[in-house]
């Protein structure tokens, strides 16, 4: 308790950010509106064209236009928050406001073996590492797959990976699948783990994910999902892949609002066939780069956007899917933590509530446990950081000031030994020795102690087991899906 | 006489309205028709294409600069004389079946025309029969199949497998591209040629052509 009134006294709990205006994020959030109602998008998948017809949309063949009141009342229904649970059932993830977690990506077409360094086609047991290393990471919330499993049969690599990753980690797993088949054992397996399938949807512990395709283009395998999450009450992540000058206008404001809009086409199925399910928008908005072509994950305009998208997201209350940790470098290099540095602080500082693709190398073409584990110490960083500087008489600590007098030092006072923990951050890899410290300790790199740090995390770490019955009932699961998908690709 | 620098300066410039006067006056003006392409609209489209490679143009200018040599094409190739050809080659592209991703195909035919290439564009969604009718009407020099996700990227392996089918396969050659598409996966799928970029893609069907 202070000992005097304080009138008009406002005190900073976290650092303050804003890239864009309240005015701003709603005439963006108003634009979106207008291009949906106006030019509508295409949807090629007939039951949720079926959905949107009955939600109020103009469907003329795939055409849809949505009434800007359509679109308002599903984004007034869609809840501010959405709650993930680890694989025990204990509440983890608490999407809302301004609180923010990091996780990996999916789906990455190469993988930098631990190892070695090559950089190869990913493979299950990679997604055991990946799992491993995530439930293992202090700062990592959740996991994602950091790569398509290639040596498994390809129709069904989504069940593997999931039935790798979940076998691994407590965390929450937020995962990709080809199509509804696939969901639907996907689903299946999640339920066998967590008791049942309204446990899950109760306390789930995963979330559905898919990409529409910008600009303005659903494909059936993508909302097709956005459509089942709402049937089956489960969380959805509907995140499109922006790229400003490429599939969007080059303007940043306008890839903002064609973003939210693609999002919104989602969200408005899915709310129309569960009012309140658990929804979250995102994605990757960022830049094509004009020269190489590539879609950049490290470009100053892929930082604006990303705190753009999520101060948008912030202002439509609706918990949002971001993006940090990565980098347009081919290699675990200077370029690679800078990147993923400043990344993770703008995402921290916008109030990103999901962060994903922490991980994500050269592009977002290669998954890498040594960006994620960089990535980890970053996040402790930046925790420390957002937390700001606390204000008050027991922290500006006059007192201790007066005792000590000038010319004394702090070493040894009480005060110091209750606070200096709390008040500052120890890293793990990052290097404070002096010179000869150094030295002795092998002179190494960031780059060399990461590495040793991952190989150290695979080889040491044991995840909690699942019970045995539930791990027969997963093989269960995956061998009658190879059995499916024998049958298919025989056809 | 004609102003073939000042026709290549606007060809470089992306001013689509220029080349196509330009180009026209030049037609009034009695000029060669070959001339206005080799020396006009096809050097100032080269100069573009090195500039390109050397990161001193940008895409976006690169495709104003082939909308514009385009439309002075389309004023002087009905001129052309028997035999005569604007075109080193005809490639017939499309995106897989199932598959709606077609940005990278989109830019991959953009720089395919402005290296006087034939472009036929299937579009997205194209199934292994479209392709055969296709090679069948068109008779292309090459094939180009794009495709950005994993489990569409086997329809490659079966249009090529229709190919073969149809004793079609030895009378072209077929180039591959998109993120999954590896260079290893087109040896598996006996592809001619990958690669990894637009730019590249066009140079690697000019090798196979040549």
């Amino acid at each position: 308790m202070e000992e005097m009134v304080r009138a008009n006294y406002m005190a900073n709990q976290s650092v303050n950010f804003s890239m864009l205006s309240e005015n701003e994020r709603e005439r963006i959030y108003l634009a979106a509106l207008e291009i949906l109602e106006r030019t509508g998008a295409v949807v090629h998948d007939e039951e949720t064209l079926e959905v949107l017809a009955d939600a109020g949309c103009w469907v003329e063949d795939n055409r849809v236009r949505i009434p800007s009141g359509v679109t308002q009342a599903a984004v007034n229904s869609a809840p501010s928050r959405v709650v993930f649970c680890d694989r025990n059932g204990e509440r983890k993830i608490i999407a809302e406001g301004d609180k923010v977690y990091f996780g990996p990506g999916p789906t990455n077409n190469y993988y930098i073996d631990p190892h070695t360094g090559e950089r190869r086609d990913p493979k299950k047991e990679d997604k055991v590492d990946v799992a491993k290393t995530c439930d293992y990471l202090p700062n990592i919330d959740y996991v994602m797959d950091l790569g398509t499993p290639k040596d498994v049969q390809t129709g069904i690599s989504d069940i593997h990976s999931f039935d790798a990753m979940v076998r691994n980690t407590t965390k929450p797993i937020f995962h990709w699948g080809f199509d509804i088949d696939q969901y639907e054992d996907i689903i299946e397996m999640a339920a066998v783990v967590a008791g049942g399938m309204e446990e899950l949807q109760k306390r789930p512990f995963i979330a559905l994910y898919s990409e529409p395709t910008p600009p303005l283009v659903h494909s059936e395998e993508a909302i097709a999902k956005a459509t089942y999450a709402g049937k089956h009450k489960l969380p959805i992540i509907y995140t499109p892949c922006v790229m400003s000058g490429g599939t969007a206008p080059a303007t940043l404001a306008a890839t903002l609002a064609l973003g939210v809009a693609d999002s919104l086409v989602g969200l408005v199925a899915n709310q129309h066939l569960n009012k309140g399910n658990p929804f979250i928008m995102g994605g990757v908005y960022t830049i094509m780069d004009m020269n190489t072509t590539v879609f950049s994950y490290g470009s100053p305009e892929f930082l604006a956007l990303q705190a753009g998208i999520a101060e948008v997201a912030s202002y439509m209350e609706i918990p949002v899917f971001g993006t940090a940790g990565c980098t347009d470098s081919c290699t675990l290099d200077g370029q690679a933590a800078g990147e993923a540095a400043m990344s993770i602080l703008i995402a921290a500082q916008a109030g990103a509530n999901v962060v994903h693709d922490v991980g994500y190398t050269e592009y977002g073409s290669t998954g890498s446990l040594y960006q994620l584990v960089m990535g980890d110490e970053i996040i402790g960083m930046v925790k420390r950081f957002m937390e700001g500087i606390k204000v008050d008489a027991e922290h500006l600590a006059i007192e201790v000031i007066d005792q000590v007098g000038p010319g004394g030092h702090f070493l040894g006072q009480e005060h110091t030994s209750k606070h200096f923990k709390n008040e500052t951050w120890f890293p793990d890899l990052i290097n404070r020795q002096r010179y000869s410290g150094w030295q002795a300790a092998g002179a190494t790199t960031m780059g060399e102690r990461i590495i040793e740090k991952t190989q150290r995390i695979l080889a040491e770490h044991e995840p909690e087991p699942l019970d045995d019955a539930v791990l027969k009932e997963l093989d269960r699961i995956v061998a009658r899906a190879e059995e499916r998908e024998r049958q298919r690709t025989k056809k | 006489m004609a102003d073939f620098e000042r026709l290549s300066e606007e060809v470089i410039a992306g001013s689509v309205d220029e080349v196509a006067e330009l180009t026209q006056e030049a037609i009034d003006g009695g000029a060669e028709p070959k001339e206005i392409i080799n020396q006009g609209l096809i050097n100032g489209m080269s100069i573009v294409g090195q500039r390109f490679k050397e990161g001193d143009m940008f895409v976006p200018e690169v495709m104003m600069a082939a909308k514009a040599m385009k439309g002075g094409m389309e004023l002087v190739e009905p001129l052309l004389a028997e035999g005569d050809t604007s075109t080193v080659g005809t490639v017939v592209l499309g995106t897989v079946a199932g598959d709606l991703h077609d940005i990278g195909k989109n830019l991959v035919a953009m720089m395919m025309e402005s290296a006087s290439l034939k472009v036929v564009d299937l579009g997205i969604d194209v199934d292994p029969a479209e392709f055969v009718e296709a090679v069948k009407e068109h008779q292309p020099d090459v094939l180009g199949m794009s495709a950005l996700l994993t489990t569409t990227m086997l329809e490659m392996q079966n249009t090529i497998e229709l190919l073969e089918e149809e004793g079609l396969r030895d009378s072209l050659k077929v180039i591959i591209g998109g993120a999954p598409v590896t260079p290893d996966f087109g040896e598996e799928i006996g592809a001619d040629a990958w690669a990894p970029d637009a730019a590249s893609a066009k140079d690697k069907v000019l090798e196979l052509i040549d």
